[in-house]
């Protein structure tokens, strides 16, 4: 490679500009430490930060405390215990079976607090209903919507902010839908996730969700009166609570 | 009237020090050196919001990653104006992503790069004709390249598309504008060999 097929390739790197095949290939002279390569960026970002430099702008008021409360909560944010993941429906059959013989263990080992750890189990086992009886509704809805024909399972792909991220969308345009993510990012504490459904130029708000630490999140979808056909679905954050519409970068998006 | 990037000497020497975790320094770091970082910033996105967002993120980086900072590479002002610089223009795409998405046709004034209506404060507007006065030294065709790829995100097939012109001239204008460029803002930067 000559010196100025090395220097038109620093400077379209350096602006940004550089895409594919030749950007992996410059990226492999850098990791190299090739001197030519090394020297021409240098010297293109070195102009550019001159460029940037000859415009500066006072910074607006409240990112700097932002960014310090951030740096100052971080410790605290790492010690704290991960935030637990919800029972597992399949955790739940041996407690039931074993729920009465686990209450008499409890009484031989802490004789004195019998009433309160029986009471304890009880309140765990309510839960627990709880929980599996939401959790056969969500089935159920899924079931019910697998079953239709008019169903339409629209396939979600991550965009920059969140590559590896998909989602799919079970879609009845009169009983609703179900949708299902994997691989985002947790959002911020001031964030939320929003759906939406666009219907020609019109995203309407299909609801905001959260995703568990692992990066999974789901939502069931009412009807959205007014919508027939839906030509896409995506997810964009979102100041928490949502916006009725899309304001923030956009993580998710499916054609349907 | 905005805050000069001075001591230039002392910037790695702030970088080490938030490597190892001396939030002072990184309050000093962020004084002198947010305005290059958001006038650039500002210059890509016009929503100040996203604007104010970006910047975060972009010190959020330096506060993490630090220690990866290679003095061999670069200056650390360079460091921070190429992480400014991918994390506005990145925004910028999924903003213009959105837009497609949501709004049809796209909006051309975005696409443009144009002012909104009654965006131009004085000030940014004395500090844009600065940047202006060293891109208006360039011929023509090697300005509209830089701006094109370094304020409004474009990528070389891109820019060619847009310009109707062969990728091979696209690469050797922004190449030869860029060395240009370094003659107008003063050239005094030499790399360090």
């Amino acid at each position: 490679m000559t010196r100025d097929e090395i220097g038109d390739l620093a400077a379209a790197y350096a602006l940004g500009a550089l895409e594919g095949d030749e950007r992996a290939r410059f990226e492999a002279l850098l990791r190299a430490d090739d001197a030519d390569a090394v020297a021409a960026l240098r010297d293109a970002e070195s102009t550019l930060v001159d460029l940037a430099a000859a415009a500066p702008a006072p910074p607006p008021p409240g990112v700097k405390a932002a960014l310090m409360d951030r740096i100052a909560a971080e410790p605290a944010a790492a010690r704290a215990p991960a935030i637990p993941p919800p029972r597992r429906p399949r955790r739940w059959w041996p407690v039931v079976l074993s729920g009465a013989m686990a209450a008499g263990l409890a009484a031989v080992v802490v004789g004195w607090s019998v009433s309160s750890t029986y009471e304890h189990r009880l309140d765990a086992l309510a839960r627990d209903a709880q929980q599996l009886r939401a959790e056969l509704r969500r089935q159920q809805a899924i079931v019910a919507i697998l079953r239709d024909p008019a169903t339409q399972v629209v396939a979600l792909a991550g965009l920059p902010p969140a590559p590896g991220a998909r989602a799919r969308m079970l879609w009845h345009a009169q009983a609703g839908g179900v949708f299902v993510a994997a691989g985002l990012p947790a959002p911020p504490p001031d964030k939320t996730y929003q759906l939406w459904a666009i219907a020609g130029n019109a995203p309407v708000s299909a609801g905001v969700f959260s995703v568990d630490a692992g990066g999974t999140g789901s939502l069931s979808v009412a009807p959205l009166p007014g919508l027939s056909a839906v030509d896409a679905f995506a997810v964009t954050l979102e100041p928490a609570g949502g916006r009725p519409a899309p304001t923030g970068e956009m993580y998710l998006l499916g054609k349907s | 009237m905005a805050p000069a990037v001075s001591g230039s000497e002392t910037f790695p020497t702030l970088i080490a020090a938030i490597a190892s975790g001396d939030r002072d320094a990184f309050s000093r770091f962020y004084d002198l050196a947010a305005p290059l970082a958001y006038g650039l910033i500002r210059r890509v996105l016009r929503d100040p919001e996203a604007a104010a967002e970006v910047l975060q993120e972009v010190f959020w980086q330096v506060w993490k990653e630090a220690a990866q900072y290679d003095p061999k590479r670069g200056s650390p002002e360079a460091w921070l104006v190429m992480r400014a610089k991918t994390r506005a223009i990145d925004r910028l795409r999924s903003i213009r992503r959105r837009d497609r998405t949501f709004v049809a046709p796209v909006d051309e004034s975005l696409a443009r790069g144009e002012d909104p209506p009654g965006a131009s404060a004085a000030g940014m507007a004395e500090d844009r004709g600065l940047v202006q006065g060293a891109l208006a030294q360039l011929p023509e065709p090697q300005r509209q390249v830089i701006e094109l790829a370094f304020f409004q995100g474009l990528t070389q097939s891109e820019i060619a598309a847009r310009l109707g012109e062969p990728l091979g001239t696209v690469k050797t204008r922004a190449r030869l504008g860029l060395e240009r460029l370094r003659g107008a803002l003063g050239g005094g930067r030499m790399s360090a060999t």
